[in-house]
């Protein structure tokens, strides 16, 4: 430190802060002054002052540099070597010593250095003002040397080949190229290197401990060595005489191949990339605001009537569930008393929050809505009443002959009445003895007669005005001049036709009788070639009472479920099933295979016929089945019930409903399939006939269209009863109901 | 604002011509104003009241509606038609009858016939008093036409029945007893629907259920054609012994209907026209006994068919149970249906007007008869209707059909039959006649 050679006198406490202000370039021109500060002692020095100093000012330096040798050295020269000359100032005239110009040796110190500044580690700001930079070794003044403009400057660096390796030198004022070593370091900083050129990172292992000749002899410890180290080991012995076993016995293999040696490669890309969104990070909890703190301004303190307010909200009303609290300091801060609560709350919210990424779907609402076509393109149907017949009481069944031309309709009563469809004249009608069950008109064209099911018994009818052929084959299918023989099984059911001359056409021609007690049939039903009938009987008091209908149940040996399958032919009679599980309300025969489908109060089962075997049993899902009706091709059946439920199977698809149609405000008490014509009509307890566009494909791909076409009302519902049965005429599009308001109307289209 | 003027010009075809000239008419008008107009334009000693027709239109408004509703602009010149108004026929008798009446002709001087579902044949007087009855058939007769013929005190009358049979009797209304069953034709094996003959009287044809149309000569066979059936079963309709009806063959079968000919008619000698519920009108060639042309209409089961009026020849008019009457054709190669008469319930019959050109007359199941003009079309109104039974109880059909004409001076009347039946039993029935006030 040049304290003394300081032009002012700042302190030196300073220094060190302004020189931490100084900058980058002056931390390197302070160093390249450490390197250059080497004193030289100019012969002719300008001032007596500056000699006088000259000696602390190399003590200085030397004392930075290398302050043993230097020292020493330094005393030597001056001791030894050079001899101080007494000349006679030219200034003052007073003599003085001059010593002679040091030479620096090839072994001085300062051999390299050649800066000529000897002002040491000061900022340079402060030569600012001054036309000199420093001071060299000889106590003479640095001038300043001259520093051209920007334009000067430039051209300096387009003339100097070594302008760009040049640097500013901080004590010279001036540029100064630098050296080799310093561009060298410049470039391994830049390299991310160690600076240091002499390093060597790779430099070769020095093996201190291993190798020959510097083995360690002597044991660590003086333990005698261990027995097991050379007795044969017993459970080794065991473990190896099981395997032996094992492979003498061939559990074991020895030389089995093995399968899994060989890697098998595969492709870790083949397969593409999950499209599944990752796992929702967990939402975050709110973020505290400057009202949660423990010291919040005072504008989020509450008042005291906004603390009454919050106090008497109850706990989910309130707007934040805290108040706003201030405390002078940390340390005042209670423990927080809502900490498990809240904590519960978020695992909770975290718990019930859906933590999957559900893909919003954007569906216009009216595409969902399935393209029917309009009912004016599905013409023809049912849709005004053109005709009313009118019955006393209500007209609980009717039937339609095959050829479409006549109506049987039968009503409480006990009167059957035939007429004709479109023109509704009455041609001739027959007195039964107790109320209608049910009417089925013979399928089978070539012959023509009816059957009317009462109490206990079914009346075979022939219509009147038949042609002569078709008159004849009927009296003789159905009172034949020789008995069939008697079947070996004798069956409750009785066969018995009226003697020829007693016979009348007001009376029925053939009467079979039910096995007593087992009341009022409620459906009758044919195969379609006309031989087989089935018919099911109501016990009649299943509705009313339970008790009596156990006695009855009992009393018929009703265990058949009042199903009886007549063949006409053979005059014969046998009930299907031996036992039947809960009380059949519907049979119905396949149009097209041996199959039979019996409805149960709560399922459809299909027996096949001809392997007497249970083959599908349906689930409508239906609380109380009322009616079924099955398709013409058989493929598909509808089947409703008195929880107003209609449905449609798809015998291919499945057991459960294709469709379900909850249309109708009552209870469903008919359905029919038009037997052409793709239509089908359901009949309601509200009084309403509803008639349904049912188009079923050929290919099984293609669903069912069910198209809801027309609503015909004109029934009257009374004592809860609407429309209580509905036909289709065979070739016509129309449509005959009998409603219990005892009307029965036809409605064309 | 002065009141709106329309020009127009007047034309007519009734006997009470206008001078062609352009009248320029306030729009204010409607048909009252326009009737008077012509009649004081006329200066007829009597007034007579007009209908007028514009563009096919029946005038039921004023003329301003009628023009806005038709966009016609007000100086357009209107052609105004005028027709002499019908008024709805009054009522002037009840004949009843124990069952439905069928059928009702009043072709004979002096007379009204009828049929009835109970198989008998019934005359009245104009006095309204049952002159006559005798049972034909045991089965109900769905209709009956009279043959015409040169004899003057008895009668050939062809009736169609339930019973599979056509029959041919011989009738005398002086004498009960000369009733006499001629020939019973047999072809059917379902019930007939209708019988016809033609303007000859030699021809008969008969349609039924069964999609038969048969062609029957009025000839009485020597023997019987057809086989008895097998002894032993009982006919019912061989109530009438002694007189045993000779069993008859047809001349002709016609098929070519797929379902039940509900009406069949003549045009002509050589030609005849049949509609059934297969939805088509067809025309035979009655020397062939071929179908010479068939017109489809889709899903439209025709009830019953008629000759269109004398202003349209050989076109047809057929009702069907879409609750509409159709007009067509046959002069066209491809007819369609040209005019559509809409009926708020089944229109069950069709009757041509004998002395008016344009008019025929239809009866609906409502009990409503309805008079339509076949010039007033656009707008599918009927000139008049008259309700023939009250009581919204009774449900009422009207079967009947005939055409009339009374050579008691200058009325036309209107004949319908039809049958009533009460709540719970068929006792109630009548026949009523209509007629037509008098125009002239």
């Amino acid at each position: 430190m040049h304290l003394l050679s300081l032009p002012h006198f700042p302190p030196p406490v300073e220094s060190l802060e302004m020189l931490s202000d100084e900058e980058g370039p002056e931390e390197t021109a302070s160093d390249d002054g450490h390197v250059d500060e080497f004193p030289e002692i100019d012969a002719g020095s300008d001032s007596e002052e500056e000699d006088l100093l000259e000696d602390e000012g190399e003590d200085e330096d030397s004392e930075e540099e290398d302050f043993e040798g230097e020292d020493s050295d330094d005393s030597m020269d001056r001791d030894i070597f050079p001899k101080p000359k007494t000349v006679i100032s030219d200034i003052t005239g007073q003599p003085k010593r001059v010593y002679p110009e040091i030479e620096p040796e090839y072994d001085s110190d300062s051999s390299t250095e050649d800066a000529p500044n000897c002002v040491g580690n000061v900022p340079m700001h402060w030569y600012d003002d001054l036309p000199h930079v420093g001071y060299d070794m000889d106590g003479k003044r640095v001038m300043r040397p001259a520093r051209g403009d920007e334009l000067d400057k430039f051209l300096e660096t387009v003339e100097d080949p070594s302008a760009w390796t040049s640097a500013f030198d901080k004590n010279a004022q001036m540029d100064k190229p630098l050296s080799a070593e310093e561009l060298d370091i410049i470039r391994r900083l830049y390299a991310n290197e160690n600076p240091d050129a002499g390093y060597d990172p790779y430099e070769p292992m020095t093996e201190w401990f291993t190798g020959k000749g510097k083995e360690e002899i002597m044991p660590l410890s003086a333990a005698p060595e261990p027995k097991r180290r050379w007795v044969p080991s017993k459970w080794e012995k065991q473990k190896v005489m099981k395997i032996v076993r094992a492979i003498r016995q061939g559990r074991i293999i020895p030389s089995k191949p093995k399968t899994t040696s060989k890697l098998e490669f595969y492709s870790i890309w083949a397969e593409p990339s999950t499209s599944h969104a990752p796992p929702l990070p967990a939402p975050k909890p709110r973020l505290p605001t400057n009202s949660e703190s423990y010291n919040p301004p005072e504008e989020y303190l509450p008042t005291e009537a906004e603390r009454t307010e919050w106090e008497a909200q109850d706990p989910e009303d309130r707007e934040r569930d805290y108040l706003p609290q201030k405390y002078s300091s940390l340390r005042l801060v209670p423990a927080y008393d809502r900490f498990i609560k809240e904590r519960f709350n978020r695992q909770l919210d975290l718990y019930l929050a859906p933590r999957i990424q559900r893909v919003k779907l954007n569906i216009d609402p009216s595409t969902l809505i399935p393209k029917l076509p309009s009912p004016q393109s599905l013409k023809p149907f049912p849709n005004y009443k053109s005709l009313k017949f009118t019955h006393s009481g209500s007209a609980r069944c009717l039937s339609i002959s095959p050829d479409g031309a006549w109506v049987i309709s039968g009503d409480e009563d006990g009167v059957v009445c035939l007429w004709e469809v479109n023109v509704g004249r009455e041609v001739k009608r027959w007195k039964f003895a107790g109320k209608i069950g049910a009417l089925e008109w013979c399928p089978r064209l070539d012959v023509s007669y009816f059957v009317v099911g009462i109490e206990e018994a079914l009346h075979f009818v022939i219509p009147p005005n038949l042609p002569s052929s078709v008159l004849v084959l009927t009296q003789s299918l159905l009172a034949p001049a020789s008995l069939p023989p008697a079947p070996e099984t004798p069956s409750p059911v009785k066969w018995v036709t009226p003697s020829s001359n007693s016979r009348s056409s007001d009376a029925a021609i053939l009467t079979v009788h039910l096995p007593p007690s087992s009341g009022l049939p409620k459906q009758i039903t044919w195969h379609r070639r006309g031989d087989y009938m089935a018919t099911v009987c109501a016990f009649a008091s299943v509705f009313w009472s339970p008790i009596s209908y156990v006695l009855d149940y009992a009393a018929s040996g009703g265990t058949q479920g009042g199903v009886w399958m007549h063949q006409i032919t053979r005059r014969h009679s046998q009930a299907p099933f031996k036992k039947i599980r809960g009380a059949v309300q519907l049979v119905l025969f396949h149009p097209l295979k041996p199959h039979f489908f019996v409805a149960t109060q709560q399922y459809v089962r299909i027996y096949n016929l001809s392997e007497q075997k249970l083959l599908k049993t349906l689930t409508p899902g239906i609380k109380w089945i009322s009616s079924m009706d099955v398709h013409p091709s058989g493929d598909h059946l509808i089947v409703g019930g008195y929880d107003r439920k209609l449905c449609w199977f798809d015998l291919e698809l499945s057991d459960k409903p294709y469709k379900i149609l909850r249309y109708h405000t009552r209870a469903i008490r008919s359905l029919a399939f038009h037997p052409t014509y793709p239509l089908f009509a359901s009949s309601s307890d509200d009084g309403a006939i509803q008639v349904f566009h049912s188009r079923v494909y050929n290919d099984l791909m293609t669903d069912p269209l069910i198209v809801p076409l027309k609503i015909l009302r004109g029934h009257t519902v009374k004592q809860g009863l609407g429309v209580l049965q509905v036909r289709w005429c065979a070739r016509q599009p129309w449509l005959v109901s009998g409603g219990a308001d005892g009307a029965v109307g036809v409605w064309f289209s | 604002m002065a009141p709106a003027s329309q020009p127009a010009v007047f034309t007519t075809q009734s006997p009470y011509p206008l001078p062609p000239q352009t009248f320029m008419i306030p729009t204010a008008w409607s048909r009252y104003q326009l009737s008077q107009l012509v009649n004081k334009a006329l200066s007829l000693s009597k007034p007579v009241p007009f209908d007028f027709l514009l563009r096919g239109d029946l005038l039921k408004t004023s003329l301003a509606d009628w023009c806005t509703q038709n966009s016609v602009g007000e100086e357009e010149t209107l052609e105004i038609e005028y027709i002499e108004s019908v008024l709805p026929p009054q009522k002037m008798s009840d004949l009843p009858h124990d069952d439905w009446v069928s059928s009702v002709s009043c072709q004979l001087e002096q007379r009204f016939l009828t049929a009835s579902y109970d198989g008998q044949l019934r005359a009245f007087d104009y006095s309204q008093k049952q002159t006559w009855s005798s049972v034909i058939h045991g089965a109900p007769v769905t209709s009956f036409c009279i043959v015409p013929s040169t004899s003057t005190n008895s009668h050939l009358i062809a009736t169609a029945s339930h019973d599979l049979t056509a029959q041919l009797t011989e009738i005398n209304f002086e004498s009960m007893q000369e009733t006499k069953p001629l020939a019973s034709l047999h072809l059917h094996t379902a019930p007939l629907s209708i019988v016809s003959s033609n303007s000859s009287g030699s021809q008969v044809l008969t349609a039924s259920w069964d999609s038969l149309i048969g062609l029957w000569d009025t000839l009485v066979p020597e023997s019987d054609e057809v086989p008895e059936p097998a002894p032993g079963d009982r006919k019912k309709r061989r109530k009438i012994e002694g007189h045993k009806p000779k069993r008859k063959a047809p001349l002709m079968v016609l098929k070519s209907h797929t379902a039940r000919v509900s009406g069949a008619v003549f045009n002509d000698e050589k030609t005849a026209y049949s509609c059934g519920f297969d939805s088509t009108v067809r025309a035979w060639d009655l020397e062939h006994g071929v179908c010479s042309q068939t017109i489809t209409s889709s899903e439209r089961p025709f009830l019953a068919l008629s000759l269109a009026p004398s202003s349209a020849p050989s076109t047809l008019l057929a009702s069907s149970t879409d609750r509409t009457i159709s007009q067509y054709d046959f002069r066209d190669p491809h007819p369609l249906a040209s005019v559509t008469l809409a009926h708020p319930a089944t229109p069950s019959c069709i009757v041509r007007s004998p002395s008016h050109a344009h008019q025929i007359l239809s009866g609906a199941y409502d009990g409503v008869a309805r008079i339509w003009d076949l010039r007033s079309v656009k707008g599918a109104t009927p000139v008049a209707s008259f309700k023939a039974w009250d009581g919204e109880k009774n449900f009422l059909v009207l079967t009947g059909k005939t055409e009339a004409s009374y050579a008691s001076g200058a009325k036309a009347g209107w004949g319908s039959g039809k049958s009533e039946t009460t709540y719970h039993n068929f006792c109630a029935t009548s026949c009523q006649f209509f007629f037509q006030p008098e125009i002239l």
